[in-house]
């Protein structure tokens, strides 16, 4: 069958020549990604409204990197991953996987692609199934791919697997229950490594641990990268979380993309309004270094993205908004060394 | 005694019964808060801090919990010898919570209006339309506009933020010396949580009241607190000002909480340092040993056998370990974190 119709797919935009935006270390490129949920009412499902969860992202993934997605609840970001996986088919946009467009690619391919991406998820309480054991879980994969021609080669590729997740390997007959959080989230980890990804999204890896096995499941993941050489997309609210594990963050706000840089850069120098509203407002555990930093207090909550304000998504909230802000969507500029941002007072044109 | 000691918390002990076994939630806490401080109280999931709350709010309920010794002085008056009734006047009061979730604390069926007066009415001789207004003008210092529409509305036509605006609203309604915010910000987006906490540390200078906050996240203790104690296994293992505990930590846990936390004013090439090993299962744990000796470097046959008091390292400064003096090395290292930034 040909591909699924989905009802809000604008015809005729012409797509651009791939070579000229693909750049030799990428992974993945996304291109204007756009996921429109439609809003039903009453018992004939009449279409009302559409949320734009994500409304025109464009970013490249770097191989062996890691992106970060930032962003408050309702900002787009886990509809981002869902996208990247193929979890959902966006609205419109593309995605390139290896240079491949993940519309092309037929449900049987897919799913000999999903070996190479994989999705770790928040929450380890839902996301492991309760009546299946610790090698069920990590080898269900294996079993799908054939990665192992005999069981005694599937209980020692499950075995590797704890091991190097720091899990240890006589519990691998036991059930999700008798596990902690962190123990859980280290079993996710290892039922998305047992495939040998090269692509994985992470989303809010860690926002449900405890500070103390926060650290441990951050270190884990970043000595995993680099051994595997894995790509991360990571998606998180914390901002400090987010910024220590990836090498580009980019700022989500109401399905828009305000600011993406280096993530050293976002903190020495954030530009757009809403980035430096994160960074004060994320408080440092010091309190001498704390309570000499400038305080940016918005006011106000995010709009609901069924009716986005116009112009400038954030204009709602910024301090420094005007007349142009509220008529004139702002474009995503590059203010030098690859630091783009989105906002009418940055790029003062 | 101290004149501005509202609430002294002494050796308070809790448990819970199951199964006929004993689990010690809270163990020996003591501690004191002054009128219009702000004490924080840090912790990991499982260490006793919700409970020690609750514990002082006598809302620990039987089977399976019970409080088991100490005493809590409320302007000298112990609160755990009082009969229901006499405490029913202070709690609410006097004394008052906010919690986690605000959208589960709330009466879904109820107006927020109706929600707020009621604990007026409850409280004071006033009538319905006295409490009404005082209501409104509780919103409007809470900050939330359009007060007088919005006391009509139900909890669920509320956003998060807004909620717990509204909580905090009904928790000073009275006017209490001590406001006690489990985990208030826990549920918020980040920058909803900013407005949250400055709110509720305005109306703590507002009012002269005590604040009580209790949460994991340190950076929000660094900037609103003025003691803090830090609890692991049920027991306070460290405690004094801010400045103290952060910049001179004397216990290894409270050293580990503070490097495990990544920190956005230093370079990512830092580096996080772990704590090893899982949260504790008080169920597990002997009384006569400290808690934080399976994950601790510096344990040794001592630590596993008996239990570090809290002794005090500094002026108002307390830590119950036995090698407080060997942490020298990494605190050092610490400091000069702080002063790179």
């Amino acid at each position: 069958m040909a591909q699924k119709l989905n009802f809000l797919e604008m015809p005729g935009a012409p797509e651009r020549p791939l070579d000229n935006v693909l750049e030799p270390d990428d992974i993945m490129y996304v291109d204007d990604l756009k996921m429109h949920f439609p809003v039903t009412k009453g018992l004939m499902k009449r279409t009302v409204g559409v949320v734009k969860a994500v409304d025109g992202v464009t970013f490249h993934v770097k191989r062996g990197q890691t992106l970060g997605i930032v962003g408050e609840s309702g900002s787009g970001k886990s509809t981002i991953g869902n996208c990247l996986l193929k979890n959902i088919i966006p609205t419109s946009g593309n995605i390139y996987y290896e240079g491949n467009n993940m519309k092309d690619i037929s449900t049987h391919a897919l799913q000999r692609m999903r070996k190479d991406l994989q999705m770790i998820t928040q929450d380890p309480f839902a996301s492991l199934d309760p009546r299946k054991n610790i090698m069920q879980i990590v080898s269900e994969g294996l079993r799908i791919h054939k990665m192992f021609s005999n069981k005694e080669e599937m209980d020692d590729l499950v075995v590797r697997q704890l091991e190097m997740v720091g899990i240890n390997p006589d519990f691998r007959f036991r059930y999700p229950h008798e596990f902690s959080g962190g123990q859980r989230q280290r079993i996710s980890i290892a039922r998305a490594l047992a495939l040998q990804p090269k692509f994985i999204v992470c989303d809010e890896v860690v926002s449900a641990l405890d500070v103390s096995i926060q650290a441990q499941i951050v270190n884990l993941m970043m000595k995993l990268q680099e051994n595997m050489n894995l790509t991360y997309v990571f998606i998180g609210h914390d901002l400090s979380v987010v910024r220590y594990i990836s090498n580009q963050v980019a700022v989500l706000y109401l399905g828009k993309i305000m600011e993406l840089t280096s993530s050293d850069e976002l903190y020495d120098h954030p530009l757009h309004p809403y980035t430096k509203a994160l960074i004060s407002a994320a408080p440092i555990p010091n309190p001498i270094v704390d309570r000499k930093r400038e305080r940016i207090l918005l006011k106000g909550e995010i709009p609901s993205p069924i009716n986005p304000p116009k112009g400038c998504n954030f204009c709602t909230r910024c301090p420094y908004a005007d007349q142009r802000c509220r008529e004139e969507e702002p474009e995503m500029v590059d203010v030098g060394s690859n630091h783009l941002v989105a906002c009418h007072k940055v790029s003062g044109k | 005694m101290d004149q501005d000691v509202v609430l002294e918390i002494k050796h308070l002990r809790t448990c819970f019964y199951s199964n006929g076994k004993e689990l010690r939630a809270v163990d020996d806490l003591s501690y004191k808060v002054h009128r219009g401080e702000c004490v924080a109280i840090i912790g990991e999931s499982g260490s006793g801090k919700t409970v020690s709350a609750l514990s002082i709010l006598r809302l620990i309920s039987y089977p399976p919990g019970l409080v088991m010794g100490g005493q809590v002085l409320y302007n000298g008056k112990n609160l755990l010898e009082m009969s229901d009734e006499e405490y029913r006047k202070i709690r609410g009061k006097d004394i008052s919570m906010i919690f986690q979730e605000p959208s589960a604390a709330l009466n879904p069926v109820m107006t927020i209006g109706d929600q707020i007066t009621e604990n007026i009415m409850l409280h004071s001789d006033a009538t319905k339309e006295e409490a009404w207004e005082r209501a409104k003008g509780l919103l409007e210092e809470v900050g939330i506009p359009n007060a007088a529409e919005r006391l009509k509305q139900y909890p669920f036509e509320f956003s998060g933020g807004m909620q717990q605006r509204a909580m905090i609203a009904m928790a000073i309604s009275c006017d209490p010396d001590v406001l006690i915010a489990d985990e208030p910000t826990t549920a918020l987006d980040v920058t909803v949580q900013a407005q949250v906490l400055e709110c509720l540390n305005r109306l703590r200078r507002d009012h002269n009241m005590a604040l009580i906050i209790i949460t994991h996240n340190l950076g929000i203790v660094a900037r609103y607190a003025d003691s803090v104690k830090i609890m692991y296994g049920g027991k306070i293992v460290e405690d004094g000002s801010v400045n103290d505990v952060f910049l001179q930590p004397a216990h290894p846990y409270t050293l580990g909480l503070i490097r495990a936390v990544p920190r956005l004013d230093l370079p990512r090439s830092h580096g996080l340092q772990t704590i090893n090993g899982e949260p504790p299962d008080m169920s597990k744990i002997k009384p006569n040993c400290c808690a934080f000796h399976f994950r601790c470097k510096y344990a040794d046959e001592k630590c596993r056998n008996q239990r570090p008091l809290l002794e005090q390292v500094g002026e108002g400064h307390y830590c119950a370990c036995f090698h407080k003096e060997e942490l020298d090395k990494e605190r050092e290292e610490v400091l000069s974190d702080g002063a790179e930034a």
